[in-house]
């Protein structure tokens, strides 16, 4: 390998994900400096907004905070949430990257986190968080509207890290119109600043993680599921929300149209995925697990109710994943049909799914009061445009490139610049886990060779070395 | 006399949802020595971190009580807030009136403030006697061994040494590769680089900081974390030799981490009896056909019938032999299986065109970057027929295998003429995993893949600290995935590298040499094996680098000469009293 002229052992990581947070964590424990951009105010990803996860079913908070936490307060990791990256220079051993910072609108400096803003602020808005799950009016009673959230102001969620909140601007009434100003008034320290802009700053790093997730395939693209316009049709992550706890209705089991429980729920695999001609021909990895897993939850809330889910091969291969999907069959009761759904459509308070269950080659259909999507994984958005900046490559699809698919699932192909976690395709935790403490392995190896840190000389040639 | 802060945590609704938390902030402002008390809506938050702070000055506070969640969560948050404060991390303790009150009595809103109140008071008895205390440093080896030479250990190893720091590598074989050169080829892999396997053997081989043991074992591991003493023994014979046995070489290293790597193997295909495996010289498994495909195997790369030479003209997969069948073999799935099938019977197409390739499957998972795209190709360009269904029985009858299957899309039976079938047989680990696990104190699970530390967050350590996981010896992977995992395992080798010395929390257990009788009671009770007798003095002594702090032996001491720092008996004691 050719050495690089230029040392430098600061690390940046993009995506502040389980799989980013993983190789921050790991990097800065071992006493190197890292950058940590991402675009949401606070850092967690998707496992943030998770219910319990496959084939533990640990509630992700609980096995999450530990880690957000730490990556807040740790003082080898600098925060830049809230932001993107506009443009990186450079090459490994010196990459200067100019980061973005969106407007907050608020000055997380002196804000205190206090949560009076949000409190006092008379505009609602859908929390973006919960999946933008409107509860109806019924239930509005029994709802919990978590602190800090469902307002023009805004922290991502009770345990954020950073917890500090955000103006959305296109609802903030002030911002539009020059009206209320509630928040600036309510503020104790004077945090709000309506004036606020975007800010640039410059980070010099010598190496480069991309962890930047994925996003789900959007109902609207899925015109046979009702196109995102049916009720009670909603897709995986809003029925994580639902499952959760910390969720819209504090995890108790309501479908969104009327606030009833519902009694029959059907979820519907591989929408999007595996499906060459009209959305993305490849398997998602994770949705076969996430729906059993979903349906077990909820068979757990709703102990009388029926779960259907139509699926076209189950994909259970993980250490304790079949057993876990024997487990939602057998122990749970969930009714697995194998077969493709051709038609999901509102008939009065019920939804209809009609498919075809291949076993037996008949027709089926079923009147459910609530239907789960569990819709293609796509790259993050922007994925591309960051490729641009960085030289590298996407493919058709937009998943970061390896460097070899087989030897090197880290490496891309320019030194210094690796990848981890579902921004290179699907994967699910510990699978996202590994290969972002595998990234950080790659980083350490290049910055020990580099010299170390400077704590650590003392110890380095105690083999005689 | 101590000066005591307390700070209670609402944690959102969690606590003050259930708790009344004015009348525990009151009732805990008249214990002894607490000189302040007040609450907060989210104590581990940034402001709640700055609110102790503050009043540590403010109120020259020497020790904190943070009435909050469980330890586990956040102690460490908040011995690090304190200690920017001044205060020693041994100084603050937790209040768990979450898990401990109001999450378990939260239809009982007065008696779990009640709870709350005595548990913070039994812990401000504890406080009283709390002592300073400084972690202990102790030496750190900045050398590893890793044990497997497969893929996933020459990765490790790699990844390691490129660093700078010296690698044991310690292989059972006569040579480096594990299973991936018993392969033909890769799937997904027709055009990347020529010899990748060749390649990654020389990179080790030829590593500066690699020390390559081929034909060797571990005969024996002790110490612990940055600084475990292996013992090696290495025959000199090669296999092909008149004495297997030859000579053994033993070899003594001092380890700091320690990366397992043993990989797996197939499960024997005579357990598949209902298949003919190890009956029928035709049925064979996949690592044999593997075999028969590569251009250096025994056929050159062909195809052929072992039982007479012959191309085979028909040939039939049996997918999930032995796995995901928990009343007769192994419950869970293989996870490779899928795939290399479809690139086996692909592989087979492309040399007899004219060949028919059957497949029976009950779920094909090729979940991966470009694997169902794979697998589409193996049934629309290759035309290999996938039937879903398990096949029941496989039998010999007029020179040829017949397999007998129900096709579950149609519902009918049927019969399947084939002139060579190949078993996917399940994978499993290696047959002394599990004897290994033990030497390292690594658990196994039933089936005895190395159990991991956690299976979504910390997928390549294990329970004990200093011994990582990668690859297939933890559960069934493919390549690409073993190779991720692999360094990972090395990510966590050079973090612990990049630390000057081991630091090893104080709160551990210590002899009172007055007290000790030198009965030895204690040395069996200790779970960590970290008490002896000492040499000459006839009293107990405890290793500070394995004692993990439980207090096992403070509870057989007859003595009361066992002790644990920060929780000797009289802390319990007045802790007793405080609650009663
Ligand atoms: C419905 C559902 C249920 C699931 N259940 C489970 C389960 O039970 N168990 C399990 O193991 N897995 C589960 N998963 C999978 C799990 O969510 C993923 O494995 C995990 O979130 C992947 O982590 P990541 O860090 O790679 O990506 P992400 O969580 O997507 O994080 C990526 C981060 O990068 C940021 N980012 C992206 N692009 C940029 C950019 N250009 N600039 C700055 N920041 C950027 C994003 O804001 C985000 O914070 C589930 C997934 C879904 C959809
Ligand atoms: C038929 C078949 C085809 C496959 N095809 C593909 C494919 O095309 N693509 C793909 O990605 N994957 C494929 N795989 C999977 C692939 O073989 C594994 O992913 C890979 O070999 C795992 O590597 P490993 O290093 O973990 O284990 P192994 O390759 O098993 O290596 C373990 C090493 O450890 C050594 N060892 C074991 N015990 C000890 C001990 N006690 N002391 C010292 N040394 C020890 C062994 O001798 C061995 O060298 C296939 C598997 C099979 C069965
Ligand atoms: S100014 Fe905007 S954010 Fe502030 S209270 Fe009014 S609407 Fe809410
Ligand atoms: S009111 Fe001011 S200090 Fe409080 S959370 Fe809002 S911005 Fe921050
Ligand atoms: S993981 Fe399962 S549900 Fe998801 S795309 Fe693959 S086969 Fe379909
Ligand atoms: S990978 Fe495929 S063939 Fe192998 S056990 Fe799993 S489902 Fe069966
Ligand atoms: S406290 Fe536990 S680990 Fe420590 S010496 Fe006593 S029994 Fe052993």
């Amino acid at each position: 390998m050719t050495e690089p002229q230029n040392h430098n052992k600061r690390v940046l990581i993009v995506g502040g994900g389980i799989a980013g947070m993983q190789a921050a964590l790991d990097i800065g424990g071992s006493g190197y400096e890292v950058v940590l951009v991402d675009r949401l105010p606070s850092v967690g990803g998707h496992m943030h907004q998770l219910s319990e996860t496959f084939p533990t079913l640990d509630c992700a908070q609980c096995i999450m905070t530990p880690r957000t936490v730490d990556v807040g307060r740790h003082e080898k990791i600098k925060l830049h949430t809230y932001s993107e990256i506009e443009e990186i220079q450079g090459e490994m051993g010196d990459f200067r990257v100019r980061i973005r910072r969106k407007p907050a609108y608020v000055n997380w400096d002196i804000c205190t986190a206090c949560g009076a803003c949000t409190e006092k602020c008379p505009t609602s808005i859908q929390v973006a968080f919960d999946r933008d799950l409107e509860l109806p009016k019924t239930m509005r009673s029994g709802r919990v509207r978590h602190e800090g959230t469902g307002k023009a102001i805004y922290t991502l969620s009770p345990q954020a890290v950073p917890k500090k909140p955000v103006i959305d601007a296109d609802h903030c009434t002030y911002l539009q119109s020059g009206k209320c100003g509630l928040c600036a008034k309510v503020c104790p320290v004077g945090a709000i600043d309506y004036e606020q802009g975007p800010s640039w700053s410059e980070e010099r790093v010598g190496t480069i993680i991309l962890a930047t997730g994925f996003e789900l395939y959007p109902l609207e693209k899925l015109g046979e599921y009702g196109a995102g316009r049916v009720a009670d049709v909603i897709d995986a992550l809003a029925m994580e929300r639902l499952l959760s706890s910390s969720g819209p209705t504090s995890g108790v089991m309501r479908r969104p149209s009327d606030g009833k429980e519902p009694k029959e729920v059907v979820w519907i695999q591989c929408a999007g995925s595996r499906d060459p001609e009209l959305a993305m021909p490849y398997c998602s990895k994770i949705c076969c697990m996430y729906s059993a897993k979903q349906a077990m939850l909820y068979k757990h809330k709703v102990h009388h109710g029926q779960a259907y889910i139509f699926y076209i091969d189950i994909r259970s291969a993980g250490k304790r994943y079949e057993e876990f999907i024997q487990r939602a069959m057998e122990e749970d009761d969930v009714l697995y049909v194998r077969g493709k759904v051709s038609k999901v459509f509102r008939e009065g308070e019920k939804v209809v799914v009609w498919g075809v269950d291949t076993l037996t080659g008949l027709p089926l259909e079923v009147a459910a009061d609530m239907v789960v999507i569990s819709p293609a994984m796509v790259p993050s958005e922007g994925t591309q445009a960051l490729a641009g900046m960085l030289g590298l490559k996407v493919d058709e699809f937009g998943w970061w490139t390896e460097q070899d698919g087989n030897l090197a699932p880290l490496e891309t192909v320019r030194p210094g610049i690796f990848v981890a976690g579902a921004g290179s395709g699907p994967k699910d935790i510990p699978e996202a886990v590994a290969q972002g403490s595998g990234a950080a392995g790659k980083v350490l190896s290049l910055l020990a060779r580099w010299g170390g840190h400077d704590d650590q000389d003392a110890g380095h040639d105690e083999l005689g070395r | 006399m101590k000066r005591i802060g307390i700070f209670v945590c609402h944690c959102g609704n969690n606590i003050a949802g259930t708790l009344d938390i004015d009348r525990v902030v009151e009732a805990i402002r008249e214990f002894p020595e607490v000189v302040y008390a007040i609450d907060y809506k989210y104590m581990c938050s940034d402001p709640g971190q700055q609110l102790i702070r503050e009043h540590i000055l403010e109120d020259q506070l020497d020790a904190v009580i943070v009435a909050a969640c469980s330890p586990s969560m956040h102690e460490t948050t908040f011995r690090r807030t304190a200690e920017a404060a001044g205060i020693n991390p041994y100084q603050t303790e937790i209040a768990n009136i979450r898990e401990q009150a109001s999450w378990v009595h939260q239809k009982q809103q007065e008696a779990a403030t009640n709870k709350a109140i005595e548990t913070i008071r039994t812990i401000v008895a504890k406080a009283h006697y709390n002592q300073s205390l400084m972690p202990f440093y102790l030496p750190l080896v900045k050398r590893s061994l890793v044990i497997g030479g497969g893929i996933a250990g020459m990765q490790a190893a790699l990844d390691i040494a490129d660093a700078g720091y010296p690698v044991v590598l310690v292989e059972k074989a006569d040579r480096l590769g594990g299973r991936m050169a018993e392969l033909s080829g890769l799937y997904l892999d027709s055009d990347a680089a020529a010899d990748p396997l060749g390649q990654k053997i020389k990179a080790v081989t030829h590593h500066p900081n690699i020390q390559v043991i081929t034909q060797a074992a571990i005969t024996e591991v002790g110490g612990y974390v940055g600084n475990f003493t292996v013992q090696i023994e290495q025959r000199t014979a090669s296999p092909a030799d008149q004495d297997p046995a030859g000579e053994l070489v033993p070899y003594s290293f001092d380890i700091g981490a320690i990366v397992v790597a043993t990989g797996y193997d197939l499960y024997d295909k005579k357990n598949l009896g209902e298949y003919g495996g190890g009956r029928y010289p035709d049925v064979i498994d996949g690592l044999q056909l593997e075999e028969m495909l590569r251009p250096d195997g025994p056929t050159g790369g062909r195809i052929v019938r072992p039982s007479d030479g012959k191309v085979p003209k028909e040939m039939v997969w049996v997918q999930c032999a032995g796995s995901r069948d928990p009343e007769l073999h192994k419950p869970y799935c293989s996870k490779v299986c899928c795939m290399y099938v479809a690139k086996q019977s692909m592989a087979y197409k492309q040399q007899v065109p004219d060949g028919q390739a059957t497949v029976f499957y009950i779920d094909i998972r090729s979940q991966g970057k470009d694997y169902e795209e794979y697998v589409q190709r193996a049934m629309e360009e290759h035309d290999v027929l996938y039937i879903r269904g398990k096949a029941s029985k496989v039998f010999q009858e007029n020179g040829h295998v017949t397999v007998w299957g129900v096709d579950t899309l149609t519902g009918l039976p049927l019969e399947v003429e084939a002139d060579l079938v190949v078993l996917a047989t399940a994978i499993v680990p290696r047959a002394d995993a599990q004897e290994l696990g033990q030497r390292l104190r690594v658990g196994t699970d039933e089936h005895g893949f190395l159990s991991e530390a956690h299976p979504k967050l910390r997928p390549v350590e294990s329970l004990t600290a200093g011994v990582f996981l990668a690859g297939a010896a933890h559960f069934p992977k493919d390549i690409p995935e073993t190779v991720a995992q692999a360094s990972g395992a090395a990510s966590k080798v050079l973090s612990l590298f990049s630390q000057r010395q081991m630091v090893q929390e104080p709160t551990i257990a210590f002899v009172d040499p007055e007290l000790c009788s030198g009965c030895g009671l204690c040395i069996p009770a200790c779970p960590y094996d970290a008490r002896s007798m000492h040499e000459w003095q006839h009293i107990a002594v405890v290793n500070t680098a394995l004692c993990q702090g439980c207090g096992a032996c403070a509870m057989v001491c007859p003595n009361k000469a066992c002790r644990v720092r920060n929780l000797t008996q009289g802390q319990i004691l007045s802790m007793m009293e405080a609650y009663l």
